[in-house]
């Protein structure tokens, strides 16, 4: 009969650890050439002319003619060079050679014609500029076009960069056919994966592994455990699958690699335009100063964001001078109010018998995490004397009050890169835009003026004009940004050479070894 | 019996009529514009006034409710169900890619829920206040009221990250199943344990139990072949509530094991104000719940005659 005693039960104890940790050394092993990423929503067939597939998936398979750049500067994609005509009403594109899109069409002239005239002029792609702006295409030869434009748009070339509808297709690729001249081809998608294999036909720096794997994980909690597990080797980017600033210290503490580089967009605290209380621009001052926006970044971002008072972050082109972020003074707010002829102390302000209370509209679900980030203002803005009544609404709530400024207070965020400054500039701070359910973060006449004024002027001139917005919007104490939150990436030991992709909206990949 | 059996049905579907309706009311009266949302869909930052405006009178936006209700009932009768706001694909494509895998889920976290449930209400059973009874008992009751995502996590740290045996999302054969099944039987295995467990409790003090131990059998005897047959009624009408119960849990599981099921559909529906896909799941959850209650009735109906006797004043 069996018999158990100290040694069996030891050797039988390290047998099993040993045997326990097998699967996991197997599932590793499986994946040798093949980089695994965690997305938070299915791709989708990446059509470019709707606005349904996931974003950070298009530019591992579409090219443009001019890629973002760190800072935003300008890359030749599919264009080696452009050249803007002096009166900025047209922009020539000479085109790279020799390339083919993955089903073995040749990108050329005519090709790039078809894929521009397929938005350009298009009603419903007015929003981009040289869309709006587009007269006529122009094949000069069987590789150079030009592009002929009825005004100026000093933002094309920057919008040539965006996600989509300016990529590129196959002129011959079927309907829900992702046909591109990228470095990666679409093997596969479904509501679970999406599998990219090497376009080795591809025309710049080829990826060091044959084959991506784009795995659906909803879930923030799911993604951290596979990448534990694993299971990922990949995982972050505000648009491709979110890690909170609370996870990735977390995931950190346990040997994970955590990258995290300056953000591109601002959160940004908005006041009401059409709020009696916020229009008042002493309350609005005292909003500003009593905030203490490096407390913001280090507790509650765990130090993954950087406190702001400019509209836009450094890591965006033509953002304007860098202000001093000022520390929290609640006297400062104090005197705000009392010399806007509010009455009172920190127990609370009234003026012409209306008592100093603001509605502050937050969402948990537009925006993760802002419950939080809301109640610390609230007991900052407590100890000023202002009462902040946080209103937590779902997102079809906060997309249908939004739009109606029905709020005094919430939170708003910058698009970030590739799409700022004029994005944001021509969305959210113009009276006449129509930004749907995204609401404005402030709007005024003398404001239209200088943001159109801004958004049409090139050259030299552009920073200047745009400086002059930075600045009215900083004298009018139009906005209160907060931090810039920073992009957050984490990566499985097994990756080497990881590096942030240049915007959230791309996949990461350049530079990437698997172990 | 025929005729009660035809009853019944037409209750239901009297019963599916009405949760449409109040579906599709509450789900209209929600916060959000479904033009807006599909011209966003479409033209991104430039859908405009007037695109919204199209959009609304195109698809009928602006009649009355009950029209709008009953032509979406017309349609919805012909498998047309509408195109979902997030995705851009027709809903009946979006079931029958996802309905498969919701189906996996419940029917296999249903026959777990069935063998866990019956040996543990067993086991409680035949040891009959001993510690196995009691540590049933406690087990039981923690089971029934841990939530599952707490579970989900506990298993998902315990079996994939520390110990690597099983993935911790999506479907990589059997294996990758059984986390899920787990978490979504526990809550129902729990609690027919405990149906089973007491029910066998009773049924274990009626004369006809006494009649067995008299006539010499042994406990375990009386239990499995007297006893058990006769808290079937009783624990098939529990298994069939659980098991309509089970699509709720199914919401949570599916997002947290990243399988794309119609539970994980209708987060992300809720999450983007696809109201058409909300609408649509709504309906199949309705058509879901009514169906097995009615089918529960019916088997109850055929196994137990004093169900089927008409009911007299």
């Amino acid at each position: 009969m069996f018999k158990l005693d100290r040694r069996s039960f030891l050797a039988g104890t390290a047998g099993f650890s040993f045997l326990s940790t097998l699967p996991s050394i197997v599932l590793a092993d499986a994946h040798g050439d093949t980089l695994r990423v965690a997305i938070a929503g299915e791709t989708g067939d990446l059509d470019l002319l709707q606005n349904v597939s996931t974003l950070s998936s298009y530019s591992a398979v579409f090219d443009a003619l001019i890629h973002y750049g760190p800072g935003g500067t300008l890359e030749p994609g599919l264009a080696t060079a452009w050249k803007v005509a002096d009166d900025g009403l047209s922009i020539s594109f000479d085109l790279r050679e020799g390339v083919t899109f993955s089903d073995g069409t040749p990108f050329d002239a005519t090709a790039a014609e078809w894929n521009l005239k397929r938005w350009m002029g298009v009603a419903d792609f007015s929003w981009i500029g040289i869309a709006d702006a587009y007269d006529s295409i122009v094949i000069d030869t069987p590789n150079k076009i030009t592009v002929k434009l009825k005004r100026q748009v000093p933002a094309a070339l920057l919008e040539l960069t965006i996600v989509r509808p300016v990529r590129f297709l196959s002129p011959k690729a079927a309907a829900g056919q992702p046909i591109g001249t990228g470095p990666w081809i679409v093997e596969s998608h479904s509501s679970t994966e999406t599998v990219l294999t090497r376009n080795d036909a591809y025309w710049g720096e080829k990826p060091a592994f044959a084959r991506m794997e784009l795995k659906v994980v909803p879930d923030e909690l799911a993604r951290a455990n596979a990448l534990r597990a694993g299971e990922l080797d990949v995982i972050g980017g505000d648009w491709v699958a979110p890690l909170s600033p609370r996870r990735a210290k977390a995931l950190e503490g346990e040997g994970m690699t955590i990258v995290a580089e300056p953000g591109t967009a601002t959160t940004i605290l908005g006041f009401s335009p059409k709020s009696p209380m916020m229009q008042d621009k002493a309350v609005r001052d005292a909003i500003f100063l009593g905030i203490d926006r490096a407390a913001v970044a280090a507790v509650l971002f765990e130090g993954y964001a950087d406190p702001t008072v400019d509209i836009f972050p450094a890591t965006v082109p033509t953002a304007g001078s860098r202000t001093p972020v000022p520390a929290r003074d609640v006297a400062a707010a104090q005197a705000a109010l009392t010399a806007g002829g509010w009455a009172g102390d920190a127990a609370g302000w009234t003026k012409d018998g209306m008592a100093l209370e603001i509605a502050f509209l937050v969402s948990e679900e537009s925006f993760p995490g802002s419950r939080r980030i809301a109640e610390m203002i609230q007991g900052m803005l407590t100890e000023v004397g202002v009462k902040a009544n946080i209103e937590t609404v779902d997102n079809a709530t906060m997309h249908d009050r939004r739009p109606k400024f029905d709020y005094d207070l919430t939170f708003f965020a910058t698009y970030g890169a590739p799409y700022d400054p004029h994005g944001s500039l021509g969305a959210s701070f113009v009276t006449a835009s129509d930004t749907g359910p995204d609401g404005k973060i402030y709007i005024h006449p003398d404001l239209d003026v200088l943001v159109a004024t801004a958004l049409e002027t090139g050259g030299d001139a552009r920073e200047g004009a745009m400086q002059a917005v930075y600045d009215w919007l900083r004298d009018n104490t139009a906005a209160c940004p907060l931090v810039v939150v920073q992009r957050i990436w984490a990566v499985n030991p097994r990756v080497t050479g990881f590096s942030l992709p240049v915007t959230d909206y791309d996949l990461p990949f350049k530079g990437i070894t698997l172990g | 019996m025929q005729r009660m059996f035809m009853r019944r049905t037409g209750l239901a579907l009297l019963l599916m009529l009405a949760a449409t309706a109040l579906t599709f009311w509450l789900v209209t009266a929600a916060p959000g514009n479904v033009a807006a949302l599909i011209a966003e869909r479409a033209a991104g930052a430039g859908a405009d006034g007037a695109m919204i405006q199209k959009i609304a009178d195109d698809l009928g936006l602006n009649d009355p409710l009950p029209v709008r209700y009953v032509r979406w009932l017309g349609d919805a009768l012909t498998g047309d169900f509408g195109v979902s706001i997030r995705t851009g694909k027709p809903m009946a494509e979006e079931f029958s890619a996802r309905i498969p895998m919701t189906l996996t889920l419940l029917a296999g976290g249903g026959v777990l829920a069935l063998t866990l449930s019956l040996v543990m209400g067993i086991a409680g059973a035949a040891s009959n206040g001993g510690v196995v009874d009691r540590a049933l008992h406690g087990m039981a009751l923690v089971g029934a009221s841990t939530p599952n995502f707490f579970v989900a996590a506990l298993l998902v740290i315990v079996f994939s990250v520390w110990l690597g045996w099983v993935p911790t999302f999506g479907v990589s054969g059997f294996t990758s199943w059984l986390m899920p099944w787990f978490t979504i039987a526990l809550f129902p295995a729990s609690v027919l344990a405990r149906v089973v467990r007491v029910n066998l409790q009773d049924t274990m003090s009626r004369p006809f139990a006494t009649t067995g131990f008299a006539k010499g059998l042994t406990r375990r005897a009386v239990l499995l072949r007297e006893a058990l047959p006769n808290i079937a009624i009783p624990y098939m009408t529990t298994f069939g509530a659980q098991f309509t119960l089970m699509i709720i849990g199914a919401i949570v599981v599916e997002r947290v094991f990243g399988l794309a099921g119609v539970g994980s559909f209708f987060i992300e529906a809720i999450r983007f104000r696809d109201f058409i896909g909300m609408q649509a799941i709504l309906t199949l959850f309705v058509v879901f719940f009514v169906s097995v209650n009615l089918f529960v009735d019916l088997l109850a109906m055929l196994a137990d005659p004093r169900l089927r006797r008409p009911r007299k004043a």
